[in-house]
């Protein structure tokens, strides 16, 4: 006899199975249906028409033909007989996954609970496909080495394009930091940290500079950093994408030193020369530095072509050029102005520095040789000196010029301060 | 609505004579009267356009041992009998047009598997949709 207390509560059970989202069913071992909830019935019954849901090894066969004899192999008391399994049935042209569970829960007794899983089997295909499609990518790419690193900047997987772009295997950088790929020593551009926490801020980082590969030589490096957010945007890594740019660099390099420089000397050539002019002055007021301009003229040059010819004229400009270039050092650029005419130009300097280095140069080049066809050739220069006064390069230009002339009609081999203040008229021994 | 129906119950009186399977059935249903259909020998649902329960009879109230109040007013197949809720049954009626289908199918009322033959009515131009149960055997039914 069942009271009311007890009803009620059947009921409030019944429509609890009525309902439940998943297809739940015992059976015994021959396969007869015990109990069955209306999820079984509508996720079964299209793919097992005229099925009457009273053998569960028939009304399953459709997912999983082999359940009989698996219930059967099962020989322990419980257990889990089939655990989570996908099931695939193609009806229609329309593809429905199933999860199958199956417990043995008492010796002659099972339960299956049935899951439709299409979607969620459509979103792992998807990912698979996606995952797939990522590492066709890592693994071909021929330019570029595509890498990952965890939200410290390290790096947390191996693949191919990174043997190719630096012969790097996958024990070389895995849990390495991204600076084993740009060590901090190769001094060119913002430290990995930087470079990281600039990508943390706005997403992404585009950086160029010497790169290292695995046996220590150095590759010009274009890499892109990019953040990696998780699903609530916080950084769960980095993507980096690098390009080996050696060969272009060095092309690069090749062009600007030919489209920059003099030929014969290799000095800067008076285009140029002008960008380093331009560079160096201030276009307005004072910037707290004081450039200057040293102009030097090789002493009788038309005299040296003359006596030894043209060849051993040109290694005579070679030689002032490499002279002045020797001892300037990083001190300053030295451009082929003229035909046998040399300016230096100086960043920051004082009177009595830029008076001092131009002394040096004229003893230096004074004191070079030149192989000439009949034995050592020697040379002197003239140079004007001209410190900026505010007005700008040409100003300047002009009066080092007007020193140099200064120290030409002065009878050549000294050092002439511009503009009329003459600082030295030392005649070489 | 209830004086109309006693109207219409006046005028088909001989209509409770009617059988599952029955060519009339659809024009029936619609002109029968809130006590023909309880008194129908099979189960009867009947449901608005939408799908919500309007009618549930005393033979499939009895059949699933829900009671009609607790039914009425609930979307069928989604509430009611989810294991109606797919492409056979509630697929067909949410398709529209005119549909007038007899197919056997299993419930699970109260968890016992239950096979049954279904008939499944509807037309544009009806109040309501229909889902007629009748009861068969396990084997050959």
């Amino acid at each position: 006899m069942v009271d009311d207390a007890d009803r009620v509560e059947l009921e409030a059970l019944t429509e609890f199975l009525y309902v439940v989202p998943v297809g739940l069913l015992t059976f015994a071992m021959n396969g007869a249906i015990r109990l069955a909830n209306p999820l079984i019935s509508q996720l079964l019954m299209p793919f097992v028409p005229g099925c009457d849901l009273t053998d569960a090894y028939s009304a399953l066969a459709p997912l999983m033909p082999d359940l009989s004899r698996r219930v059967h192999e099962f020989a322990d008391w419980l257990g889990v007989v089939v655990d989570h399994e996908r099931c695939p049935i193609s009806q229609g042209g329309k593809l429905t996954v199933f999860s199958v569970t199956v417990h043995r829960i008492h010796g002659g007794l099972n339960t299956a609970v049935i899951e439709d899983v299409t979607r969620s089997a459509e979103q792992e295909r998807r990912l698979f496909e996606d995952r797939q499609r990522f590492r066709a990518i890592f693994d071909n790419v021929r330019d570029y080495a595509i890498y990952t690193a965890d939200a410290g900047g390290r790096i947390d997987e191996w693949n191919p394009s990174l043997q190719r772009f630096g012969g790097w295997q996958e024990a070389d950088v895995v849990g390495q930091s991204l600076s084993v790929f740009f060590p901090p020593e190769s001094g060119s551009g913002p430290s990995m940290e930087t470079l990281l926490d600039t990508a943390r801020k706005t997403g992404s980082v585009e950086t160029e500079g010497w790169g290292r590969r695995r046996d220590g030589s150095q590759a010009w490096t274009n890499t892109v950093l990019t953040v990696l957010p998780d699903a609530d945007g916080q950084v769960r890594g980095f993507v980096g994408v690098s390009r080996d740019m050696t060969e272009r660099k060095r092309t690069e390099d090749e062009l600007r030193r030919l489209a920059t420089t003099d030929p014969l000397t290799g000095a800067f050539n008076r285009r140029h020369g002008q960008d380093c002019l331009d560079a160096a002055f201030p276009r307005l007021g004072n910037s707290g530095r004081t450039p200057a301009v040293i102009m030097l003229d090789i002493d009788h040059f038309k005299s040296i072509n003359d006596r030894f010819g043209h060849d051993t004229g040109d290694l005579a400009l070679c030689a002032a050029v490499d002279t002045v270039t020797a001892e300037l050092g990083d001190g300053g650029a030295v451009v082929r102005w003229g035909g046998e005419e040399l300016l230096v130009i100086v960043q920051d300097t004082t009177p009595e520095a830029a008076l001092e280095l131009s002394e040096r140069l004229r003893l230096a080049i004074a004191a070079a040789r030149v192989a000439g066809p009949d034995g050592e050739v020697r040379m002197t220069v003239s140079i004007g000196v001209a410190l900026d006064l505010g007005q700008g390069a040409e100003d300047a230009v002009r009066r080092a010029d007007t020193a140099l002339y200064e120290a030409k009609s002065g009878g050549r081999n000294r050092v002439v301060f511009g503009p009329a203040r003459r600082v030295t008229d030392r005649k070489a021994g | 609505m209830h004086s109309t129906v006693q109207l219409l119950d006046d005028h088909h009186p001989e209509a409770a004579a009617l059988g599952f399977d029955d060519t009339a059935m659809q024009d029936w249903l619609e002109a029968a009267s809130a006590q023909q259909i309880d008194d129908a020998p099979f189960g009867i649902v009947a449901m608005a356009p939408d799908g919500i329960v309007v009618a549930y009879n005393k033979a499939e109230a009895a059949a699933a041992r829900l009671n009609p109040s607790r039914v009425v007013g609930q979307h069928f197949f989604r509430s009611v009998a989810p294991c109606t809720n797919n492409a056979l049954i509630a697929g067909r009626f949410e398709a529209g047009g005119v549909l007038d289908a007899t197919i056997d199918y299993v419930f699970t009322l109260r968890m016992l598997p239950t096979p049954v033959r279904l008939r499944l009515l509807r037309d544009p131009a009806a109040r309501r949709m229909y889902l007629l149960v009748e009861r068969r055997t396990a084997h050959g039914g």
